[in-house]
């Protein structure tokens, strides 16, 4: 007589098994916005994912398995950041053509100068992997304004952020803080100036604390750098 | 969501800005009604570009600057149509 297979009653189930992309056991931040979907959906997700790796072992191409990954990033964020609605866009024109205009720059991406570590709650040289698994505490936090002269050697420029996967703006910079682009772009008077220092923040983040305690600052202090115009780069 | 106000500050403070979106987050521009933004076809975390991508990158920076000089109201929403590729730096 043959035993009969008794179902596992701690069997992950394929909720557990998506959410656990999200600061879970199987942490990815290229992968968190599984967590947004219905088990269905993640389900669904994974079968298309897995045809398109399939019928990658013929024709060699990656390009539809990054189209279907970006796809499904767009419906899982689709429900996201609804919630801080405003009525009204406010619009102040530039006083100048961009190209005589001082442009300031500041970014969400994380990146802080090597001698200027912000130590986030006090820790000294924290990884990467510690800043995600403290994802809580960054949101309940008061984001720390890096600043980061443009002559800066690259190899002093660093970037640490408990939201996102750094390891693409790891390999390059310019992926998310655009320093050397924007220096081409002076010198072929695209633009007037690159005001230094530019300046990057983590953006996960207390959004309250974010425009009550930080922002009124940072207007100041780019006023006194005498930008014309700011370029903000999001993560 | 950090970006957007941070844009919205400084815009209503008297300084002009443009912000670069991915997609997957074109709707927090929308619904927080941004001054000006640019919207890319590229993953999270990749706003600009692929890594060793310099080409991409310029067009990115110029379409943002370039609404500095076009842009004629608030809620200025312009999508560039390129599709994700990745970059010349090997992991």
């Amino acid at each position: 007589m043959t035993d009969i297979e008794q179902p596992d009653t701690e069997a992950e189930t394929l909720e557990e098994f998506k959410n656990s992309f999200y600061y879970g056991a199987r942490s990815d931040l290229n992968f968190k916005f599984l967590k947004s979907l219905s088990p269905d959906d993640a389900g669904e997700f994974f079968r298309q994912l897995l045809g398109e790796i399939g019928r990658s072992l013929d024709h060699g191409g990656v390009e539809s398995i990054h189209q279907l990954i970006f796809d499904w990033q767009v419906r899982g964020y689709e429900g996201s950041g609804r919630s801080h609605e405003y009525d009204t866009a406010p619009f102040v024109a530039p006083a100048k053509p961009v190209s005589e205009s001082k442009v300031g720059v500041l970014t969400s991406s994380g990146h802080f100068a090597a001698w200027d570590d912000p130590n986030p709650f006090g820790v000294e040289n924290m990884t990467q992997a510690e800043a995600e698994a403290r994802i809580g505490d960054f949101m309940r936090d008061t984001p720390a304004l890096s600043v980061i002269p443009i002559d800066i050697d690259p190899g002093d420029l660093r970037v640490r952020h408990a939201g996102y996967d750094v390891r693409s703006v790891s390999r390059d910079p310019e992926v998310a803080f655009p320093l050397q682009t924007l220096i081409a772009l002076e010198a072929e008077g695209v633009i007037g100036e690159l005001s230094s220092p530019m300046y990057s923040f983590t953006g996960a983040t207390s959004q309250g604390r974010l425009r009550r305690q930080a922002l009124p600052g940072w207007i100041d202090r780019l006023k006194v750098d005498g930008i014309d115009v700011l370029l903000l780069v999001p993560v | 969501m950090s970006v957007g106000h941070v844009a919205r500050g400084f815009e209503e403070a008297g300084i002009p800005t443009v912000s670069v979106f991915v997609r997957a987050f074109r709707h927090v521009a929308e619904v927080m009604k941004l001054p000006r933004t640019v919207i890319t076809q590229h993953p999270m975390g990749r706003p600009l570009g692929g890594p060793g991508d310099p080409q991409r990158q310029r067009t990115v920076i110029e379409a943002a600057l370039g609404l500095f000089d076009s842009a004629t109201a608030g809620g200025t929403v312009v999508e560039i149509g390129d599709t994700w590729r990745p970059g010349a730096v090997n992991p």
